[in-house]
This record gives structure tokens, C-alpha cells and sequence, in this order.
């Protein structure tokens, strides 16, 4: 509900009536909605940024958690439509990067409606294995849905679990993979040290994310898209314009590609790299474990 | 940092197109893809010289469905290619395996079952085109549409002849830009005469000063 308040909005979220992004209450301050809106910075121990909004740290999973229960159904049509189908390039990319072979365990975090974890499923073969975790069980329950379909079934595993403390034993995991979900969790560098610690010495981290474009002029184009179009198209599609808002704000909070870089290497990741790809919109982090 | 050809995912894309050509093409192929369960699991990878980068096909089998997935991971290859477009054009029109490798312009590594495996899978892709065609657009228009492509043929490999015939008659007689055959092998002929005679003058010569180097060594005792 956005309630015009002088020259800012009084966002209210209240329950799933109101805007399907949470289930509990936020109120907060922001000025008009679109590119005029100042990203918040001022986290602190207790608060982090939902988009452009500064939230509790333990309301951010909720939150996140009701952009994806909305949008989980329209997924794969709406990722088609924003990327103009190039998403499936980059996703090429990723699988091509992480070097897997037959026999390889591949954990596919965040791994949504399964894209990753389809094309890992027949690369491994039968005997290795992908698990699909996601925290969001309606995302979880429409990427098992879509594989069934495929006739995938025999290597896959689904677990439902937060990438901040993995329910998987140390030294588990080749490869592990996140996509486009980096960005919805609450603490980035946990999740970093917790994907550390599930993969075997040798494996490898794959992140594709949003991320920082390279040149202003394609800056500017895509924050005009992301801010004006896509969220309409969210809305038309997908009926959900705010989600949609929430992902064009939460990609300009993701850290730019050096400081994820930085942030891999924290967490004890060696030989880390990073492929800019379509001019930066999206970057391909890669890290190793040894 | 990337380079712009990882920027464009150029790869990537020519992969994806392969993937989904290949395995149309499986799709109608009027055998099945039975024969793609005896390559379940199998990777066959070619690095051609022209693309700089490996493509690699690996069989993927379930009850489901049968494909080959190409990407360009190369280190879980069971059978390595590495040639050049050109010297594929070459085997298959004179099969000449081993020569090709003895000179160098094909390098086999790995399983070589694998590469015939997957030989002989896209020899036996054999598709009913027009059964296929039939199927969207009907019988009749379907063949119509075969009698227009046979006939298009036919006028297309007449007309490649008579350009040739017409280009060599341009540049041999009008601009006289080309020799013909004829008088290559007259001007061929005419070095092989000069080359006999050549070795002949360089026999009588050859004679002469042995005959004059002799006379003058009779001459000396009688001094």
C-alpha cells in the first residue's frame, strides 16, 4: 500500500492483502518510487536493506520469502521476458565455467525452478548427484514439478535450506552453484562460509549475479529498464509490479564485482575470478576451495 | 576481466543452437534414438582449428527421453578430436582416416569406439523431410512445394554450369587471362624437348674436353 505523504510515500506492508511481499508488518520511509528513490546504507548490526529499505535482519528471509511465494508460478516466463531469453546464456556460461564431469555432487543453491540443476542432472549422470536447495518451498515445489515433467528424477534431491547454515555435512560438494539468489540473503558473508565449508578441498563456487555495468551510458539504459519497464511488466505478467520493484532495488545493493570478489576471498575462496557478461549487467564470480 | 567474445557468449549461443538442432534433428529421424543408448554417457569432443574453443557431445539417456547435450567443457572428454572444418570435408568425401592422421591434420585422442559410435549415429540420421513438411502445411502444397524444389534444383545446377563454362570461356579466349589445358601441356612438352637437348649439349661438351684434355696429355711424352 503506498500512501502519498508530501514529497515522499509512506510504504506500508501489511499481511499478504496489501502487496504480497511480506507476511508480517514494515513501516518505513521512502521517497517516490523509480530511479529518484536513495538506496539506504546505514546498516547496522541488527538491520539490513530490503531493496532500498532498511528491515530488521530477522524479517529480510520473510520478505524475500513473499516475493518469491508471489512470482514463483510466473518465474520462468517473467525471466524470459526481463532477459530477452539471454538468461539461458548465462546460465550456459556458468555450467560451462564450472568444468563438471560425470560422477561430480553439485549443490545448485538457490536453485529456484531447477534450470541449473537440469542441465547438471545429465551431466553427472547416474552416478552423480544434484541437490536443488532453495529456502523458498514454493519456488522448491515448482523447480520439482518442472523436472518431474522432464523425466529427471533419478539424481536429484530437493532440500529446502537457508545458504547462511547448510544442512550438509563438510567437504560434500564439487560444485556448487547460486544464481541470482545471492543478492536475497540477509548475511552474505555467512552464506559464503557455510558454502566454504560443505565443499570438498578442490571443488569450486560458482556465482552468477546481477551486477555493475561496465560502461555509464549501458548503466543508465538499464536503470531505466529495470526501473520503469520492468516493473510493469511484472505487473502485466506476472501481477506483482512491487516485486519486481524489489528486484531492481535489491540488484543496485548487491555488492559491485570487486567487493564480491573481496568477500569470497574472506571467506577463504583461492584463485577468485570474476567474467563480466553482457556488459556487466551480469557477473560469473568463480572460487576455489583447497 | 572478460574478453568480448565472453561478453557475447558467442560459445554459449552456438551451442544452444547445435543442442537444439541436433537433437530436432534425433526427433525425426525416422530410426529413433535407440541408437544413442549404446553412447549413453559417452563425451566426444572436436577442437577445430577455426573456432579456437572445444565443443564437446555428451549422450544423455533416460526412459523419458534420449539427447546430446554440447557444451564446451573438454576435461570429461572420452574421445578428443582435433582438426579443422576443412580436413572434416575432406574425410568424408574420401575417407582416408589413417593418411589424414599421418599427415598431421587429425589428432585422436581417447576412446576411438566413441568417435565411430558417433559417426555412425549421424550417418544413420535418415529423416522423411517431406512427411514432416506434410504434417504443417498438408499433402497437396507439400507436393507442390517438392516439385518447386526439385525443379529449383535442376535450374540451380544447370545455371553453376553454365557459369563455369562461360567464366573459363571469358578468361580463356576473350581476355585471355587463363592458358588452356592444351597449351600447358604443349608448353610442358616444349621444356621437356629443351631439357633433352640441354642434357644432350651438355654430353658433347662433356666429350669435347675429355677428347682435348687426352690429345693434350699424348702431346707432352714426345716434347
Amino acid at each position: 500500500m503506498f500512501i502519498p505523504f508530501g514529497k515522499t510515500t509512506i510504504n506500508l506492508l501489511i499481511g499478504r492483502g496489501c502487496s504480497k511481499l511480506s507476511t508480517i508488518i514494515v513501516i518505513s520511509e521512502v521517497k517516490m518510487s523509480g530511479q529518484d528513490q536513495k538506496p539506504q546504507k546505514n546498516d547496522s548490526e541488527n538491520t539490513t536493506h530490503f531493496g532500498y529499505k532498511t528491515v530488521e535482519k530477522t524479517d529480510k528471509a520473510s520478505m524475500v520469502a513473499g516475493v518469491f511465494h508471489s512470482v514463483a508460478q510466473q518465474y520462468d516466463v517473467m525471466n524470459d521476458l526481463m532477459s530477452f531469453g539471454v538468461h539461458r546464456l548465462w546460465k550456459r556460461f556458468t555450467i560451462d565455467a564450472s568444468g563438471v564431469r560425470p560422477g561430480n555432487t553439485v549443490l545448485d543453491l538457490a536453485g529456484g525452478t531447477g534450470d541449473l540443476t537440469a542441465k547438471f542432472s545429465k551431466l553427472v549422470g547416474r552416478d552423480g548427484k544434484v541437490v536443488l536447495a532453495d529456502i523458498n518451498s514454493s519456488m522448491l515445489n515448482v523447480g520439482r514439478d518442472k523436472l518431474r515433467d522432464k523425466g529427471l528424477v533419478q539424481n536429484i534431491e530437493y532440500v529446502q535450506a537457508n545458504a547462511e547454515s547448510l544442512p550438509f555435512e563438510e567437504n560434500t560438494f564439487d560444485i556448487v552453484t547460486i544464481a541470482f539468489g545471492l543478492r536475497n540473503v540477509t548475511d552474505k558473508d555467512k552464506a559464503l562460509r557455510s558454502i566454504y565449508s560443505v565443499l570438498k578441498p578442490g571443488g569450486r563456487l560458482l556465482i552468477l549475479e546481477f551486477s555493475k555495468p561496465e560502461h555509464e551510458l549501458v548503466n543508465k539504459a538499464y536503470d531505466f529498464y529495470s526501473f520503469n519497464i520492468l516493473p510493469k511488466i511484472g505487473q502485466i505478467v506476472a501481477k506483482d509490479g512491487d516485486s519486481y520493484q524489489y528486484l531492481a532495488e535489491s540488484i543496485r545493493m548487491h555488492p559491485d564485482q570487486e567487493t564480491l570478489k573481496g568477500m569470497m576471498e574472506n571467506a577463504g575462496f583461492e584463485q577468485t575470478t570474476y567474467k563480466n557478461l553482457t556488459g556487466g549487467v551480469v557477473a560469473l564470480h568463480k572460487g576455489y576451495k583447497f | 576481466m572478460s574478453t568480448f567474445n565472453e561478453q557475447v557468449m558467442h560459445q554459449q549461443a552456438l551451442c544452444s543452437a547445435l543442442e537444439i538442432i541436433i537433437n530436432k534433428a534425433l526427433s525425426l529421424n525416422e530410426q529413433g534414438t535407440e541408437d544413442l543408448t549404446r553412447l549413453s554417457q559417452k563425451t566426444l569432443t572436436i577442437i577445430l582449428e577455426e573456432l579456437g574453443f572445444p565443443l564437446s557431445f555428451s549422450v544423455y539417456t533416460s526412459s523419458k527421453n534420449n539427447q546430446i547435450l554440447v557444451t564446451t567443457i573438454s576435461q570429461s572428454a572420452d574421445c578428443t578430436i582435433k582438426t579443422s572444418i576443412k580436413t572434416l570435408i575432406q574425410l568424408q568425401k574420401e575417407k582416408k582416416l589413417t593418411e589424414l592422421i599421418k599427415q598431421d591434420k587429425l589428432d585422436i585422442d581417447g576412446d576411438i569406439k566413441t568417435a565411430q559410435g558417433f559417426a555412425s549415429l549421424a550417418e544413420s540420421i535418415d529423416i522423411d523431410w517431406q512427411s514432416e513438411v506434410a504434417r504443417h502445411i498438408g499433402d497437396i502444397p507439400t507436393y507442390k512445394l517438392s516439385q518447386l524444389l526439385d525443379k529449383l534444383c535442376s535450374k540451380l545446377s544447370f545455371a553453376a554450369k553454365q557459369i563455369t563454362a562461360d567464366a573459363s570461356e571469358w578468361l580463356v579466349h576473350e581476355k585471355r587471362l587463363v592458358v588452356t589445358r592444351s597449351q600447358i601441356m604443349h608448353f610442358n612438352s616444349q621444356v621437356d624437348v629443351l631439357s633433352r637437348q640441354t642434357n644432350d649439349l651438355a654430353k658433347r661438351i662433356d666429350q669435347l674436353t675429355n677428347l682435348m684434355a687426352e690429345t693434350t696429355q699424348n702431346k707432352k711424352p714426345h716434347e
